[in-house]
């Protein structure tokens, strides 16, 4: 259609240039559509591009287009993969004295009732840092770890998350009382019951809202010959271009932050269709507002 | 605070809207200069509410179904000024004013919380993008409103005429810019200039419809009622790109509810 839709316009274009009636910007309008849909056809002709998948500390000198295998003629390794998210406004570390014996389950409404409630003493960010003052009474509380799904080992006790998936959210919380004595302790969103031992005068209740994806970030190294040649972070909107490959972040791994997953390009369409828009644009600007003043000049 | 500013601009957009209109009615020169006044005010309020966003949220806020309609109304404001000054047709600036204060109205009914941007739209793509299509859209709604005129209208009338088709060269080329930017962006985004989602499709027809309009004129003539018909076609096309999209389906732009 696209190819018969383009003979049609050459054809047009032909006549009217026989015709030489038209306009400059006319001229230029028309032929700019044509050239973008021969930058179509170039990249859909000599176009090569794949969804590689690159895990932490591996490297790829090549990927598969039509069947083919198509060699880069370098070879692209993925050192790190970062995923940065945004704390909600809503998500806090609500701070209790240790009277009360609150039974409700730990969720946005409970946070509105809570927050009415007599003995909330404070609300803390959960970015990790600096300690945070609990009110007036001298104790202070610092956010040490977040992790989107706690899971601990039950022989080395060391804790981990078991995927991105924000399916047990926790917090690694240190307090610390007005004789400078430390005390650390995990705080569950979804749990809030769980015994916290840390202290009695306290009630620490973690109120988690949904976070939303900041940055995904892919730290890579470009090797030629096994000699480094150039390390690059590829995020979204801004990809790497090497040796005429260009690389976008479009996946990651979201259990384990394991591996990136980057689309591969190359497209020699691409010039060419830039070159259409910017005919396109002048040739109407010529006839929309440069042909008239010269009519009436 | 920037709520308020907000309600400000609706108020006095609405005031403007109700001043065009009675403009029409009563000779009293002060009608109109009322209404010119109340419509500066309210483009100055929307641009005082769009600044105070800007700097509260960090970033453009041109992001979501909500910052867009301001946009949209802020846009149709500025063009009711231009209008006003250039042409002085009061029933087009009350029924332009009309539009805007939809869009508004619409807006205030949207969750206005200020949401981080997600990594597709950290560009500085995003705000040349959005301005050059509402920038387009708003002009193309006035036409639209001239064009619904013509259609209404027992004698035929020819500034009415040249006003719509000179609004919708200007939308064109406005929709244009927007389409090739958008391209431009998605392939330094994804590595791909054009992924036949939703809304570049329907973008596309639309860019299709209001150049038939363009063609027809200058080939075939159409002027009046038919190609006022070509005018409020486009319109809905456009509407259905924007809202009808984002709505009905998934895609690309998810995030434009």
């Amino acid at each position: 259609m696209l190819v018969l839709f383009s003979l049609n316009l050459m054809v047009c274009l032909i006549n009217k240039f026989s015709l030489k009636n038209r306009s400059l910007g006319s001229s230029l309008a028309h032929s700019s559509i044509l050239i973008i849909l021969l930058g179509a056809l170039i990249g859909i002709l000599f176009a090569q591009k794949d969804y590689v998948i690159i895990r932490k500390g591996q490297a790829i000198n090549s990927f598969i287009y039509r069947g083919k295998n198509i060699p880069l003629g370098f070879s692209i390794r993925l050192n790190d993969f970062i995923y940065n998210e945004n704390i909600d406004v809503k998500e806090k570390l609500l701070v209790y004295s240790g009277e009360r014996s609150e039974k409700d389950v730990c969720n946005i409404d409970f946070a509105k009732k809570a927050e009415n409630a007599k003995g909330l003493l404070a609300k803390i960010s959960v970015n990790p840092g600096s300690p945070q003052e609990i009110a007036d009474t001298g104790y202070k509380i610092k956010v040490l770890r977040y992790v989107a799904d706690f899971v601990m080992d039950t022989s080395t006790k060391e804790v981990l998350s078991r995927s991105a998936e924000p399916n047990n959210p926790a917090l690694e919380v240190e307090l610390i009382d007005p004789q400078g004595k430390a005390k650390n302790a995990w705080i569950f969103a979804r749990f809030p019951d769980i015994h916290q031992g840390i202290s009695t005068d306290f009630q620490i209740r973690y109120n988690w809202a949904p976070r939303r994806p900041k940055d995904f970030i892919s730290k890579v190294t470009i090797l030629k010959d096994n000699q480094e040649v150039l390390n690059r972070d590829i995020q979204v909107n801004a990809p790497l271009n090497f040796a005429g490959y260009n690389f976008f972040q479009s996946g990651y791994d979201s259990q384990n932050l394991s591996w990136t997953g980057l689309q591969v390009v190359r497209d020699p369409g691409v010039p060419v269709i830039y070159a259409g828009f910017i005919l396109l644009i002048v040739g109407l600007v010529m006839i929309f507002y440069v042909g008239p003043l010269t009519l009436k000049g | 605070m920037s709520v308020a500013y907000l309600n400000f601009s609706f108020g006095v957009y609405f005031a403007s809207m109700i001043f065009y209109a009675g403009s029409l009615f009563f000779k009293n020169k002060i009608f109109s200069i009322l209404a010119r006044f109340f419509i500066i005010c309210a483009a100055l309020g929307l641009s005082i509410h769009i600044g105070i966003r800007w700097q509260a949220a960090l970033r453009p806020p041109l992001s979501n179904m909500f910052e867009s309609l301001v946009v949209f109304a802020w846009a149709i404001a500025v063009f009711i000024i231009f209008m006003d000054l250039k042409y002085k047709i009061k029933v087009i600036n009350a029924l332009t004013a009309l539009m805007g204060l939809l869009a508004l109205g619409y807006a205030a009914l949207l969750d206005k919380e200020i949401a981080p941007l997600m990594p597709a739209l950290r560009s500085n793509w995003l705000t040349f993008h959005v301005l050059t299509c509402f920038i387009g859209y708003a002009a193309l709604t006035v036409a639209f409103v001239a064009s619904l005129i013509i259609l209404f209208k027992k004698e035929a009338s020819q500034n009415l005429d040249n006003i719509s088709h000179k609004l919708i060269a200007l939308g064109f080329l406005f929709l244009t810019l927007g389409i090739i930017s958008g391209s431009v962006w998605a392939n330094s985004a994804w590595g791909t200039y054009w992924s036949w989602d939703p809304k570049e499709t329907w973008s596309l027809i639309t860019w299709f419809i209001y150049a038939i309009y363009l063609h027809a004129r200058l080939r075939k003539g159409w002027r009046g009622k038919k190609a006022a018909w070509l005018s409020v076609i486009g319109f809905l096309a456009m509407l259905f790109t924007y809202f009808g999209v984002s709505y009905l389906f998934s895609g690309l732009h998810s995030y434009s509810q």
